[in-house]
């Protein structure tokens, strides 16, 4: 009996843990009671030291001197401070009447502002109730078919789940032990092609079944000019200005930096000279730019501040992506304060939210850490790595299986459960096949992404539930009564987004290149620079170790590995995005 | 068991206050993250000292927070079984889970971290990075939140089993009003009837 114990140790670890969190009580106490009770078991089978548990206060202390994590709570609190500003609000009624007269054209301005709120904040529930509230009655209104809008609407909300700076990245980021600055710079193509693809399902369908994505009428349009025209033809004016402006700028100036500090640089003289041009035509009314022109201009200028306050300073690497966050949660405290929507009760009430998001996702790394102790203890790891690594297919088998694996996981658990649990199983043997870890953490990050939209738990689904009518309702503009949205049709409409999601999987593990565009970006801050370092020390930034016990000898060859690895994979990309001259951060 | 509901009282109103204060760190630390952000580019001047608060602060924001969130019981759930359980069932889950699960961790972090305190304190340690704080303050914070936590946990652990003698209504159902996201819901469309009314 104890032979049998001592030999599938680690498995029943596994199953139990899985019997143990399906009981339904908080993840955190759960995963550390089973590492507890199986560690006390391994002690008595002799299988571990006696002294075991004095290990657990300095994994608390570990966690405790986390600076990564410090991200999670600025950037959570930077979202709730946001979601009540009105600043989407803003967007979504600008952006739908820019673009609501083409067929189609409110779900894509629901995109475009998904994916413009995504890269401010990580939050999906404000996305997805802001969008709910504001764009549905409309595309209902004027004859959306409902399973493509609530879909479009669900899905756009859980772009701030890809699209940096997300709260999953970070957590990823520092489970697999890379720079949070590295896993943005990553996944910012993979989330805009996935912003795109999700363009081109709403252009599919416009195609097909016209009637399902009707342009709106003329009249819908509030925003015009006095002799009736939409105006849209100054602000593409503006936009060509602009963008020349801003594109000639970065090619003059900064020929030789990276392509992400290009972007940044570009886009900011872009926007910085719009918004100049868009001042002085109000203040001297001169009226050469229409309204909507102006109005598109004055809407798009916070979330773009803060998007360069926040991500632009981090690509830049003027901030470290914890600093960023902090930058980030106090301009949008100063944008409500300008806007008039700071309150008392709003920032307590975000604050109270924030602490308990961030506690409670700590605690579920803490008792991670404790379950890990014990796991590694029993070598847990080595049972994981044989099982993986045995798979037939290689590295591809490997990462179909990890992928096929999260996403079912997806369905019942969450991003963070997800992150903590399976993460630090699975990323030691996706390093140890070679695989570049920025890439895996961004593949999974997509993954993970659609458990927020599997029927029936996703989350973008229960909060498009809690906000869209549920029972039959009289239209406020043309007085019609409208039916009620089904919960059927919610999940029905988020199938097809599913299924781009999976393709989107199957895009980044075939074109690797869309991740690997972050080693261009080296001059992103390293925390452990910021530090005024003596002789290294425990708060310095941790080596990607898992929590596997290493003798400084493997972490000497380990790193030696890796450096070669590095070179190797970045050869041909540096070909590609580093081709005209070699930045100065090699 | 009245007695032990009137601790649990006490406990809840303890947890409630302290919660209520600690919250009010996210402001102060994203404050001095930002202020620091911004002094060491522009002024090209740093410390270890701000970083250290940095952790300092969000460590006590999240262990002394603890207790808190297992009041609100907000740290998450995998509810897919239990959701489907009966109300007496899930209390059920909670007796067994806070008395085998929550009540172990607790104490044997809480009771190992201790001496590492006292160390602390008594040989006047500080951080070893340059400019850094000294580090009693943060390793106090490690037992002194599990022991909230333990406390918090003796008072919903009370609350459960009163609930399943009928003493109390269930305590599971939340008590605090609306979410988060219903205030935000209710919030918008507040904003977009006062627009509509307007225009």
């Amino acid at each position: 009996m104890s032979a049998w114990l001592v030999a599938n140790i680690a498995p029943l670890m596994f199953v139990g843990l899985v019997i143990v969190l399906m009981l339904g009580f908080p993840v955190a106490f759960s995963l550390a009671a089973v590492g507890i009770a199986f560690g006390l078991l391994g002690i008595e089978l002799g299988l571990l030291q006696p002294t075991l548990f004095q290990a657990l206060p300095e994994r608390v202390w570990g966690v405790m001197s986390n600076d990564t994590l410090l991200a999670v709570p600025f950037f959570t609190f930077m979202g709730l401070i946001l979601e009540r500003s009105g600043m989407a609000e803003d967007l979504l009624d600008t952006i739908g009447q820019l673009f609501g007269t083409i067929r189609g054209g409110l779900a894509y301005a629901v995109i475009f502002v998904g994916a413009l709120l995504a890269a401010t904040t990580g939050v999906v529930a404000a996305s997805v109730i802001s969008m709910g509230l504001i764009s549905l009655p409309i595309m209902l209104r004027y004859g959306y078919d409902r399973r493509v809008a609530a879909g479009v609407i669900a899905a756009s909300g859980t772009l701030a789940q890809i699209i940096p700076p997300s709260l999953v990245l970070i957590i990823m980021a520092d489970q697999l032990g890379r720079s949070v600055g590295d896993m943005y710079a990553g996944a910012f193509i993979p989330g805009v092609v996935l912003a795109l693809l999700y363009a081109g399902y709403v252009f599919g369908v416009t195609m097909v079944k016209p009637a399902w994505t009707p342009a709106l009428p003329p009249e819908a349009r509030t925003i015009r000019e006095a002799d009736g025209t939409s105006g849209a033809r100054s602000l593409l004016v503006l936009v060509i200005v602009s963008a020349v402006a801003g594109i000639a700028f970065a090619k003059l100036r900064l020929a030789r930096t990276p392509l992400d500090e290009t972007i940044v640089i570009a886009t900011s003289v872009a926007t910085g000279l719009a918004f100049v041009l868009a001042v002085i035509n109000r203040a001297l009314k001169l009226n050469l730019l229409s309204r909507i022109a102006e109005r598109v201009t004055f809407v798009l200028i916070p979330p773009l501040a803060l998007i360069f306050l926040v991500l632009g300073t981090i690509f830049l690497g003027v901030a470290t992506p914890t600093e960023g966050g902090a930058m980030g949660a106090a301009g949008a405290l100063i944008m409500a304060i300008a806007r008039r929507r700071l309150s008392l009760p709003l920032i307590r009430q975000a604050m109270d939210t924030t602490a308990k998001l961030s506690t409670f996702v700590v605690f579920i790394l803490i008792g991670a850490r404790v379950f890990s102790l014990t796991f590694y203890g029993v070598n847990g790891h080595v049972w994981v790595e044989h099982l993986l690594t045995s798979l037939p297919g290689g590295t591809l088998g490997f990462l179909i299986v990890v992928n096929i694996l999260i996403f079912f996981l997806a369905f019942f658990l969450d991003f963070f459960e997800l992150s903590f649990i399976v993460i630090p199983l699975v990323g030691p043997v996706a390093d140890k096949l070679g695989i570049d870890l920025i890439w895996f953490g961004v593949l999974l990050g997509v993954n993970m992404q659609t458990s927020f939209m599997h029927p029936p738990f996703g989350f973008a689904l229960f909060y498009l539930r809690s906000v869209a009518a549920k029972k039959e309702y009289t239209d406020r503009l043309t007085g019609k009564r409208m039916a009620p949205v089904t919960t059927g049709q919610i999940y029905r409409g988020a199938v097809p987004f599913v299924l781009i999601q999976v393709l989107m999987i199957g895009l980044v593990i075939a074109f690797p290149q869309m991740v690997m565009v972050y080693k261009s970006a080296e001059s992103t801050v390293d925390p452990a620079q910021v530090e005024i370092v003596l002789p290294p020390s425990e708060s310095s930034a941790p080596p990607p170790d898992f929590g596997v016990p290493q003798t400084d000898e493997q972490k000497e060859q380990q790193k030696e590995k890796e450096d070669a690895k590095d070179n190797s994979d970045a050869q041909s990309l540096e070909d590609l995005f580093k081709a005209p001259a070699p930045g100065p951060g090699k | 068991m009245n007695a032990l509901l009137a601790l649990s009282r006490a406990i809840d109103a303890l947890t409630e206050r302290i919660g209520r204060v600690v919250y009010w760190l996210i402001l102060v630390v994203v404050v001095i993250s930002a202020t620091n952000a911004v002094v060491r580019k522009a002024f090209n001047y740093s410390s270890n000292s701000f970083l250290e608060i940095q952790w300092y602060l969000f460590s006590a924001i999240f262990l002394v927070g603890a207790g808190y969130t297992l009041l609100r019981n907000e740290h998450v759930r995998i509810d897919i079984v239990s959701g489907r359980l009966t109300a007496r069932a899930q209390n059920w889950i909670d007796v067994v889970g806070i008395v085998l699960f929550l009540f172990p961790m607790t104490v044997i972090i809480g009771w190992l971290s201790w001496p590492l305190f006292m160390d602390a304190f008594v040989r006047h340690e500080v951080s070893t990075n340059a400019g850094g704080l000294t580090v009693w303050p943060a390793r106090l914070i490690v037992p002194v939140g599990f022991l909230l936590l333990f406390m918090q946990g003796v008072s919903e652990l009370v609350k459960r089993i009163a609930f399943l003698q009928g003493r109390i209504p269930n305590p599971l159902e939340r008590q605090h009003g609306r979410s988060a996201e219903e205030q935000l819901a209710e919030e918008i469309a507040r904003q977009r009837n006062a627009d509509g009314a307007r225009s």
